[in-house]
């Protein structure tokens, strides 16, 4: 590391940070499609029930980092729900708690998924997305990042795995890595949304829109992401 | 204690706590947002939601049984469960404890809140949040009934969303269930029926070409169009 530039083991630092948290969500994805594809091997359509045994993998995995975690269908993949997540989340006492929502959209039209860039990227091939940071009034009602995998069975789509990161997490683990640039820097997602910065110029949220005097911006390994540094 | 710390400290009065639970959720029922025979959710989860305590919900959801709008069923997958209203939301009837004032005063609050988040969803949307915007604006038609209340509070929230801003975003929500059935029952007057549909294309499309002093203005002037009506409407009751 230390023969690196800031610029460089700041870019790795953040890929680091959200590779580890693409390990927790590519678990959740093996074991979807384990639960999954049981119930094909018995000549059954997959039910909810069969995704209640995610429950002790999804809770040891909620943490300082990940604050939701689960499985989200495709509509119609499931015989007894055309819309589902199984899906929890850190609780205000720490606990894990499942987040229930009427996710029917006929009944509900807040709660369409499949609009979602962490349900639309998967589903399009995607093998990594990274969403946001974005206000999260569907699951979590904070400012959130997104990390999503397909989940596919005898290669059909059948849903995603995804893991939440609070933005003010992330932030917290990526700064400090910023503020070793000795100039304004900060880590843009995909389509442009600033996720993290080290400099009040460019808060987290604002949009970066490509060019700017001096500003040149370098990938985060294999993620879609760019780490855009002043001189 | 003296006595300002005696008034200071004096309980809350609960009723107007119970009042605002039973608006709430009766407006939701009255214009089928919650859908007839739906279950609601258990009532320490229910309360956690509102923000009320378990005591003031149940006082509550006892009110609502009584105007027949939920009814609750003991023992195994019982519950309180939605009933769909023999009477249809009345506006009039709603609007009568208001004062002008007080309209004015909500639709202030509302234009501040939905008027800053068009003019930041402008600076700060991206394609993807122009799509979603528009997606919900193409199926912004039809009858002016519950499927399209619903679609208009997703547009308003979705822009408050592009705003990147989580406190106004809440803010939004709230205010929506306090003022939107007013709102949602004036778009479905014959008279404005049309106004709304072009008030929310023009605020997706400022927010869509970057235009944010524009989009600040129309997503304004959209709420005060129809709390103008409200307050003519009350003030002739």
């Amino acid at each position: 590391m230390s023969s690196e530039t800031p610029a460089a083991g700041a870019a790795a630092h953040v890929r680091a940070t959200l590779d580890g948290v693409f390990a927790t969500v590519a678990r959740v994805r093996e074991a979807s499609a384990r639960h999954l594809g049981a119930a094909r091997a018995q000549g059954r359509p997959p039910v909810r029930a069969d995704l209640t045994a995610l429950r002790p993998l999804l809770h040891d995995h909620l943490g300082p980092l990940v604050s939701g975690l689960g499985f989200i269908a495709a509509p119609g993949l499931l015989a007894d729900a055309a819309w589902h997540m199984e899906w929890w989340q850190t609780g205000p006492a720490g606990d894990p708690v499942r987040l229930l929502r009427d996710l029917d959209p006929e009944s509900s039209a807040l709660y369409d998924y499949t609009g979602w860039e962490w349900f639309a990227g998967p589903r399009d091939g995607a093998e990594k997305t990274v969403c946001g940071p974005y206000v999260d009034y569907l699951c979590s009602d904070e400012y959130v990042l997104t990390l999503a995998m397909p989940v596919r069975v005898a290669g059909e789509f059948a849903g995603v795995a995804a893991a939440d990161v609070f933005s003010r997490t992330f932030e917290n683990e990526v700064v400090p890595a910023l503020r070793e640039i000795p100039a304004p820097a900060f880590v843009v997602n995909a389509p442009g949304r600033v996720m993290a910065s080290n400099t009040a110029s460019w808060p987290p949220g604002t949009v970066y829109r490509g060019g700017g005097a001096g500003l040149a911006a370098r990938p985060c390994g294999d993620l879609s992401l760019s780490l855009v540094t002043a001189g | 204690m003296d006595s300002a710390r005696l008034v200071a400290f004096a309980p809350v009065d609960n009723t107007a706590r119970v009042h605002a639970v039973v608006r709430r959720l009766g407006d939701a029922i009255a214009l089928g947002l919650l859908a007839d025979g739906e279950q609601l959710p258990s009532e320490t989860e229910l309360a956690g939601h509102l923000g009320v305590s378990t005591v003031t919900l149940r006082e509550a959801l006892m009110a609502l049984r009584q105007q027949g709008l939920i009814e609750t069923r003991r023992g195994r997958g019982g519950g309180s469960f939605v009933r769909a209203p023999a009477r249809p939301f009345d506006l009039d009837e709603r609007l009568r404890p208001f004062t002008a004032e007080e309209l004015r005063d909500l639709g202030d609050h509302y234009a501040a809140i939905a008027g800053t988040a068009a003019r930041l969803a402008a600076r700060r949307s991206l394609p993807g949040d122009v799509a979603r915007l528009r997606r919900s604006l193409a199926q912004l038609t039809g009858p002016p009934d519950a499927r399209r209340a619903r679609l208009d509070g997703r547009l308003h929230l979705e822009i408050a969303g592009a705003s990147q801003s989580v406190r106004l975003t809440r803010e939004e929500i709230r205010l929506q269930a306090d003022i939107g059935p007013l709102l949602w029952a004036v778009d479905a007057l014959p008279a404005h029926r049309g106004r709304a549909g072009t008030e929310h294309t023009a605020i997706v499309e400022a927010i869509a070409g970057g235009e944010d002093g524009r989009a600040r203005d129309v997503a304004e002037s959209h709420i005060a169009h129809a709390v103008e009506h409200l307050i003519e409407r009350r003030l002739a009751l």
